[in-house]
């Protein structure tokens, strides 16, 4: 470096500025994601209250109304409103360290997701909040959104008093595009929106809480595993953790549905048959899904000995749940809708993840072409959905594991494996085209959409009949 | 090779004559001979034959994947206006290039698939604006719940699994009735339509027409008008005056039309149109009941008075 330069270096202004959170920060979540957590924010609301019932549906008598429109959007809640000593969380950006104590079992962490899904949305509005004795709200306004210099929010008695504890969270001057999916995509945007709430939502909607769309209630949609009370019959893999930072997890995997058939592969091959797919793995934090069925490399497909995902494991399925006081400690990213992947925990879990599917695939392939003998496997046996499931997991003979981290509790089903028939039998297996298979079909059994395998099969035995006269 | 037998489906052939009315609309916004017509035709290429008899200034392209059925249209083909191409629609929407040419497409399916609405959606991304799609799904409700070796709760669960891409709520269970379940098959439609072409596109598919019928099998059929969403008041304005238009994704219309003889028809023609209460006007003109109570004869009256227009006259032919 020049030794005559002439620059003054002095201190440089690292201070956000307020665009960064009002329209960069909003890129990282999608919309109906944003809407999800506030969701969560109601959930948090219900922990905070301290009215749960513990009759298994801890969230009975609670609720969250969605309404949206092509000028407004808002969110209601009974869920306790927003206590006056956590304005400060719940309005600044960010979290402070000296942030009062939350109630367990919360899921806030970053103090970024009301605030991050209101500027998702649009530059005006309202929240308004009955805690205890405190009724007040809180407006922001479009100038304020634009003022580089102005920081602070306004807060006043609220002008409608609320019934019962709360939060109404109104947004208007709605972003163009906002204003498109509520109005013109409207149709496709709720089924988004209701697919996304009945899935991530499940197991909270399971225990009672409810949620409504624009006047419809959503039910939920959880993932079933099958559950055979039988000897021998088909039962999941187990494991259950408590970790030294005190994070309960319990992990499970399984079958949703019969293996396919040889048929059923062919055909998706060619055309897609299911349109929505219930394989892969789900990931539970604090009774929240955080992914939901999925089947890349994150949750372990396709890595270390698992192999890519694809229609055969269309029956694999997976649910793994963390639950924790201090949600600081659960692997999530600051959307709440994914997993941190570099966390400790979740690799250390994730190898558990692994170890299990693997069992699953390799049953899978050992019983390929063998659909309908392998179906007898599952006969009689219920889907359970996530929380039976651990009820009855309860019953299961688990053994410790003390080799793997974290240690834990598991319990591994003896997947039945097809008898050694190799020596005495032979598949075939051929293409033919799809008009001279239908051809074939019709003239063996009037039914030109028979099942291609059994046109095949009958053309063997036919010919068999004649090689042994 | 099974094929529907069309003089058994008088309420296909309704709705076929209403795609003529519809396209007749079509002439508000577009000259007719700048379309070309693109059908899955079937071995008798109805639908050819009646188009060529109303718009011989469109041209036409059947596609047809199976080589019987194509040596049949070949039998078949009502003018030399048709093009009768081998393919599989799948593979001719994927490599189709409109060139701003406009189209009318009619997805006659047979079956009900996920698939179809794949096909639906490529389409309706790739057309020229102006352009109409006609897609017809078959509507049993049946097919989910009457399978012997699996339970109801099992059959809406494939139905779910199958579907629940374009499902207005993820827990839908299908419905049993006809128009239930094809008022269920519009809605994953416009889910579909509104997929294929988000506001962000600037285009949108503005529905026309919607129908359900039965002649032995449960069909829905929508159609609708791809158009640059400001200028969807002038499609509308170009269907507004036809009766049987369907603008705001309403419930798709019964058709049921009742059985008549020639000679019950000729003595109910004076009389139409009749304005309200036509079933029990015609009903007093006809004399007699054409059901087993007079309420439902009036009713299947009233959907004669509705259609009679598009109801053709299957008559003996000395070929």
């Amino acid at each position: 470096m020049s030794k005559t330069a002439t620059t003054q270096y002095g201190p440089v202004n690292a201070s956000p500025v307020k665009s960064f959170f009002v329209s960069m920060l909003t890129r990282d979540i999608k919309l109906e994601e944003a809407i999800l957590d506030l969701l969560d924010n109601c959930v948090d609301g219900v922990l905070r209250s301290k009215r749960q019932h513990s009759d298994g549906k801890p969230y009975r008598g609670f609720f969250a109304e969605i309404d949206f429109r092509k000028d407004s959007f808002s969110i209601s809640d009974n869920c306790g409103g927003i206590p006056w000593n956590l304005h400060d969380y719940a309005f600044r950006m960010g979290r402070s360290e000296d942030r009062p104590r939350d109630a367990p079992g919360t899921v806030g962490v970053y103090g970024i997701g009301m605030k991050r899904a209101v500027f998702k949305m649009g530059a005006h509005c309202l929240i308004s909040t009955h805690n205890g004795q405190n009724q007040y709200e809180v407006e922001i306004k479009p100038e304020w959104m634009t003022n580089e210099t102005d920081w602070m929010i306004p807060v006043r008695v609220a002008k409608k008093s609320m019934k019962t504890p709360g939060t109404t969270i109104y947004v208007a001057s709605l972003h163009p595009g906002i204003a498109a999916r509520f109005s013109e995509d409207s149709k496709v945007f709720k089924s988004d929106l209701e697919r996304m709430v009945a899935t991530h939502y499940a197991f909270i909607i399971d225990k009672g809480f409810e949620v409504k769309i624009n006047g419809g209630s959503v039910k939920p949609r959880p993932t079933k595993l099958i559950f055979s009370d039988q000897k021998g019959g088909m039962k999941p893999f187990v494991f259950q953790s408590r970790t030294r930072d005190g994070v309960d997890v319990f992990l499970t995997v399984g079958f949703t549905r019969p293996i396919p058939t040889e048929e059923e592969l062919a055909n998706e091959q060619e055309e897609t048959r299911y349109s929505s797919i219930d394989a892969g793995w789900t990931v539970v934090c604090n009774d929240r899904a955080v992914l939901y069925c999925d089947r890349s490399e994150l949750t372990g497909w396709g890595e270390a000995g698992v192999p890519r995902y694809h229609t055969q494991f269309i029956a694999i399925t997976g649910i793994v749940e963390f639950k924790c006081e201090d949600a600081s400690k659960l692997p999530t990213t600051t959307t709440k809708r994914g997993i941190d992947a570099s966390s400790t925990l979740y690799l250390q879990v994730k190898n558990k993840m692994r170890e299990s599917m693997r069992m699953f695939v390799d049953y899978t392939n050992k019983w390929k072409g063998r659909a309908s003998e392998a179906k007898r496997h599952i006969e009689g046996a219920r889907a359970l959905p996530f929380e039976e499931l651990k009820q009855a997991a309860g019953k299961l003979p688990l053994k410790p594991t003390t080799k793997t981290v974290p240690e834990g509790k598991q319990y591994r089903p003896d997947l039945p494996l097809p008898k050694k028939t190799e020596s005495t039998k032979r598949r075939i297996s051929f293409t033919k085209g799809a008009d001279e298979v239908r051809c074939v079909a019709e003239h063996l059994f009037k039914d030109r959409n028979a099942d291609p395998s059994a046109v095949g099969e009958r053309c063997f035995d036919i010919f068999l009949r004649e090689a042994q006269k | 090779m099974s094929q529907p037998a069309y003089h058994l489906r008088p309420n296909k052939a309704v709705d076929r004559l209403a795609l003529v009315d519809a396209i007749r609309c079509l002439e508000g916004l577009a000259e007719l001979a700048e379309y070309t017509y693109y059908t899955l035709g079937g071995p008798y290429l109805e639908d050819v034959r009646l188009l060529y008899e109303f718009f011989p200034q469109i041209g036409m392209v059947s596609l047809e994947r199976e080589e019987a059925v194509l040596e049949r249209q070949k039998f078949h083909v009502p003018c030399s206006r048709v093009e009768l191409k081998r393919a599989d629609l799948k593979s001719f929407v994927a490599r189709y290039d409109p060139k701003d040419m406009k189209s009318i497409f009619w997805l006659d399916y047979t079956g009900l698939e996920y698939g179809n609405f794949e096909d639906f959606m490529a389409l309706l991304a790739k057309v020229a604006e102006n352009s109409m799609v006609k897609v017809t799904l078959r509507a049993e409700a049946g097919d989910y719940f009457d399978k012997p070796d699996e339970d109801v709760g099992q059959n809406a669960e494939r139905f779910r699994r199958q579907f629940g891409a374009v499902l207005p709520t993820p827990t839908t269970d299908p419905p049993r009735g006809l128009v239930g379940f094809a008022t269920l098959l519009q809605e994953m439609l416009q889910i579909a339509a509104q997929n294929a072409l988000p506001s962000a596109t600037g285009l949108m598919f503005q529905p026309v027409s919607s129908f359900c019928y039965s002649d032995g099998t449960g069909i829905m059929t929508l159609t609708g008008v791809i158009c640059h969403r400001e200028k969807r008041a002038t499609v509308r304005k170009a269907f507004a005056k036809w009766d049987l238009a369907n603008l705001d994704w309403k419930p798709p219309r019964r058709i049921d039309v009742p059985v008549l003889s020639t000679r019950e028809r000729l003595q109910l023609q004076g009389s139409l149109p009749c304005g309200s209460g036509a079933g029990k006007t015609l009903r007093a003109v006809l004399g007699h009941l054409i059901e087993d109570s007079p309420k439902k004869t009036e009713k299947r009256l009233q959907q004669y008075a509705d259609f009679h227009r598009y109801f053709p006259y299957f008559m003996k032919a000395i070929p």
